[in-house]
C-alpha cells in the first residue's frame, strides 16, 4: 500500500525575483516498509521533496497524498496533526529541543497527543532501552554527542507509531563510524518494526 | 510539561530575564509606594481635617453651611440634645459659636474663623488641645483664648498677650472683645493654623449678642462607618428646619480628590504597564528570534499553534507572576516599615503642611491596591508577549527552521 504518492510536483523559490525551481515534475510513490534514500548532489533539492514529502512545505503545483488523503485540502491544524500523529521527523542537525532531557525529548511528541505522564514514561524507556540509549535518559542535548543525539532523535521520530520516518542527511553532521552505526539502526527499525524511512544524503558512502 | 519547558526557557538566558524581572520588579515596587503614599497623604488631609474642625456629623438650623451668618442659630438646642442623647451611636457632642471676623494685636490683624466652644466637651471632638505647643487649652475662665502657631506669628503675639476679636452681631452691629492668648496649637495644616481661633462659647455668645443661642453641633459617632444612617435617623427626628451632615458632605473636595486620585492611578498603572510591555516584548522578541528554529522543528513535529502561542506567552505570564510576587514582596518590605514609623518629609514641610498633610507621612496600601497590582501587572506581561507569539505563530515549519 502507497503511504504516500506525489504527482508532477513542482517546486518554485523566487530568489530576489529569480525563479529557482527546486522541484520539477516530481511523481513518486513511497510504499509501506521501504528504505528509501533520496539521493543526489547538494542543491539538487532533496530537503525540498523531503519537506514537500513530510507537508513541511507546499508544492507550487502538483499533488501530495499522504495515506490517500490529498494534503493541499487540508487546513494548517490539520496538516499539524498529519505530522505529530503519521510522521517523524530526523534533521540534519538533531534539533532536540535543548531545555528537555533526552527522555523528556522523547516523550514531548507523546504530551502532544496527550498521552498520559505514566505510559509516555514507560513506552519512552522502553524505547531506549531498544536502541541503546537508556544511559542517556537524563541528559540534555548539550551533553551529549553528535551520535547520542541522533538516536535520540531517531526514537523521537519513532515513539508515535509513525506511518512514515523522513530524515534529512541525517548523517550529514556525524563521522563516518557513527554515520554507519546510525543508518544500522534505522535499518534494523526497518526491518525489525517494518518501519518506512525515507532518507537523504549527498554521501557516497551512504548510498 | 509545557510549563516545564516555559519555565526552561526562561532560565535559558539568565541575565536577559534578570533585567526584565528587574523591571518588573520595579514596576510593581513604584506601583506599591505610588499607591500607599498617595493613599496615606489624601487619608492624612482627610483625617486631619475631620480631627481638627469638622467632625463626623454636624447639625446647624437648615442653610447655616451654605451661609454661614451668625443669625442662623439652631432652633432648638434641647430638641437637638434629646435627640443626639438618645442615639446610642453617638459618642460624643459639643455646642459651637462658628462666626468670621478679625483678630488683631498691637502689631498686625488678620480674618479668622472664631469658634466659641465648650471648653470641657470640645476637646473630645477635635484635636486641638492635644495640638497645643505653647501654653495650654481654654479653662473655661473667661476672655481666653487659643490661636495656631501661624497666626501667632503673624500677629506676633505670645503666651499672656492681649488680642482683640471683631465679628458683626446678630444685630448687624460690630462686637468686639479682647482676650489673653493662653494656649498656641500646631496642627499639620498650616492654612487651618493660621484661619481659626477659639474661645469659650459663653464669651463668643456674649461678644455676638447671642444670648444661649450656638451655631451648631459637632458629634463623634462610636462608628465612623454608621454615618450615614446615623444622619439619616436624626435627620428624620428632627425634621425640616434643621441640616443634619455628615463629614462627606462638610468636606466634599478632599472626597473628591479621593475619588480623583483612584481614577488617575488608573492612568499611573497604564503608564507602569506601558513601560512594562515595551521592556517584555523587548525580550520576547529577542527570545522568539533565538528560537525561531526550535520553534519550526516543534510545528515540524506536530505542534499546533495555539500551544506554541500558549507556549510563549506561559513564558511571558511566569516572568510577569515571578516578577509581581518578587516586587510585591519587595514592596511589602519596604512599606511595611514606612507606614508603622512614617517617611520624615519634612525638606518638604512647607507645602505638605499647606495641603493640611503634615510632614510625616504615613503610607497605606489598600487590599484593592494590592489585588490591583497583582492582576494589572501579569496582565501587561502576557500583553507584552502578544506581538512576538503572533509572529511565532504566523511562520511557515519550513521558514522557521531555515531561519538565521
Amino acid at each position: 500500500m502507497n503511504i504516500i504518492e506525489i504527482k508532477d510536483v513542482e517546486k518554485t523559490y523566487h530568489d530576489n525575483g529569480v525563479p529557482v525551481h527546486a522541484l520539477r515534475g516530481v511523481t513518486m510513490t513511497v510504499e509501506r516498509g521501504e528504505f528509501l534514500v533520496i539521493a543526489g548532489p547538494s542543491g539538487s533539492g532533496k530537503t525540498t521533496l523531503l519537506n514537500v514529502l513530510g507537508a513541511l512545505d507546499t508544492p507550487t503545483k502538483g499533488k501530495v497524498y499522504l495515506e490517500g488523503e490529498d494534503l493541499s485540502t487540508k487546513s494548517r491544524n490539520e496538516i499539524a496533526s498529519i505530522r505529530l500523529h503519521k510522521l517523524g521527523f530526523v534533521f540534519q542537525a538533531y534539533n532536540l529541543i535543548p531545555v528537555l532531557s533526552a527522555l523528556e525529548n522523547i516523550e514531548f511528541t507523546m504530551m502532544l497527543r496527550g498521552i498520559p505522564e505514566k505510559e509516555r514514561h514507560e513506552r519512552a524507556m522502553a524505547l531506549m532501552e531498544e536502541l541503546d540509549i537508556a544511559e542517556l535518559a537524563d541528559k540534555r542535548p548539550n551533553e551529549m554527542s553528535g551520535g547520542q543525539q541522533q538516536r535520540v532523535a531517531v526514537a523521537r521520530a519513532m515513539v508515535n507509531d509513525p506511518s512514515i520516518i523522513l530524515a534529512d542527511e541525517p548523517t550529514a553532521n556525524l563521522d563516518t563510524k557513527t554515520g554507519a552505526n546510525l543508518l544500522d539502526l534505522m535499518q534494523r527499525m526497518n526491518e525489525e518494526k517494518n518501519l518506512t524511512f525515507v532518507f537523504s544524503s549527498h554521501d557516497p558512502q551512504v548510498i | 510539561m509545557l510549563f516545564t519547558i516555559a519555565w526552561r526557557n526562561i532560565w535559558r538566558n539568565k541575565r536577559r530575564t534578570l533585567i526584565v524581572l528587574s523591571s518588573v520588579v520595579v514596576g510593581v515596587v513604584a506601583l506599591i509606594m505610588n499607591d500607599s503614599l498617595s493613599i496615606g497623604m489624601i487619608r492624612q488631609m482627610f483625617e486631619n481635617q475631620l480631627g481638627s474642625h469638622v467632625a463626623h456629623m454636624q447639625i446647624h438650623k437648615r442653610g447655616f453651611n451654605d451661609n454661614k451668618v451668625i443669625q442662623s442659630v439652631v432652633p432648638d438646642q434641647k430638641r437637638v440634645e434629646e435627640a443626639l442623647r438618645s442615639t446610642p451611636e453617638v459618642k460624643y457632642f459639643s455646642r459651637r459659636v462658628v462666626t468670621f471676623g478679625l483678630v488683631s494685636s498691637a502689631i498686625n490683624s488678620s480674618g479668622a474663623a472664631i469658634i466659641g466652644v465648650e471648653p470641657d466637651r470640645e476637646p473630645n471632638i477635635t484635636i486641638i488641645k492635644k495640638s497645643i505647643i505653647e501654653g495650654r487649652y481654654l479653662s473655661g475662665a473667661s476672655h481666653e483664648v487659643v490661636i495656631g502657631k501661624k497666626m501667632a506669628d503673624k500677629l506676633s503675639v505670645g503666651i499672656g498677650d492681649k488680642i482683640v476679636g471683631m465679628a458683626s452681631t446678630v444685630s448687624g452691629a460690630v462686637g468686639s472683645d479682647m482676650f489673653r492668648v493662653v494656649g498656641i496649637f500646631r496642627t499639620v495644616s498650616s492654612e487651618f493654623d493660621k484661619s481659626y481661633v477659639f474661645i469659650s462659647l459663653g464669651n463668643a455668645q456674649e461678644m455676638l449678642e447671642l444670648g444661649k443661642d450656638v451655631s451648631e453641633f459637632a458629634i463623634i459617632l462610636r462608628d465612623r462607618g454608621l454615618v450615614e444612617m446615623v444622619k439619616s435617623k436624626i435627620a428624620a427626628r428632627l425634621g425640616a428646619n434643621y441640616e443634619v451632615l455628615s463629614y462627606a458632605d462638610l468636606m466634599p473636595l478632599i472626597l473628591a480628590q479621593m475619588q480623583m486620585y483612584k481614577e488617575s492611578m488608573f492612568i499611573v498603572y497604564i503608564i507602569i504597564g506601558l513601560a512594562l510591555i515595551f521592556g517584555i516584548i523587548n525580550a520576547t522578541l529577542m527570545s522568539v528570534f533565538e528560537r525561531m528554529q526550535e520553534f519550526g522543528v516543534l510545528m515540524a513535529i506536530g505542534m499546533k499553534n495555539s500551544r506554541l502561542f500558549y507556549m510563549i506567552m506561559l513564558e511571558a505570564l511566569v516572568i510577569g507572576v515571578l516578577g509581581t510576587v518578587v516586587g510585591m514582596v519587595v514592596g511589602l518590605a519596604m512599606y511595611l516599615p514606612l507606614s508603622a514609623y512614617g517617611i520624615d518629609l519634612s525638606m518638604f514641610s512647607e507645602s505638605l503642611t499647606s495641603f493640611g498633610v503634615g510632614s510625616t507621612i504615613y503610607p497605606v496600601l489598600t487590599l484593592q491596591s494590592i489585588v490591583g497590582i497583582l492582576i494589572v501587572i501579569p496582565v501587561f506581561a502576557v500583553l507584552g508577549a502578544l506581538y512576538p507569539a503572533l509572529k511565532a505563530i504566523r511562520l511557515e515549519p519550513v521558514s522557521a527552521i531555515r531561519y538565521v
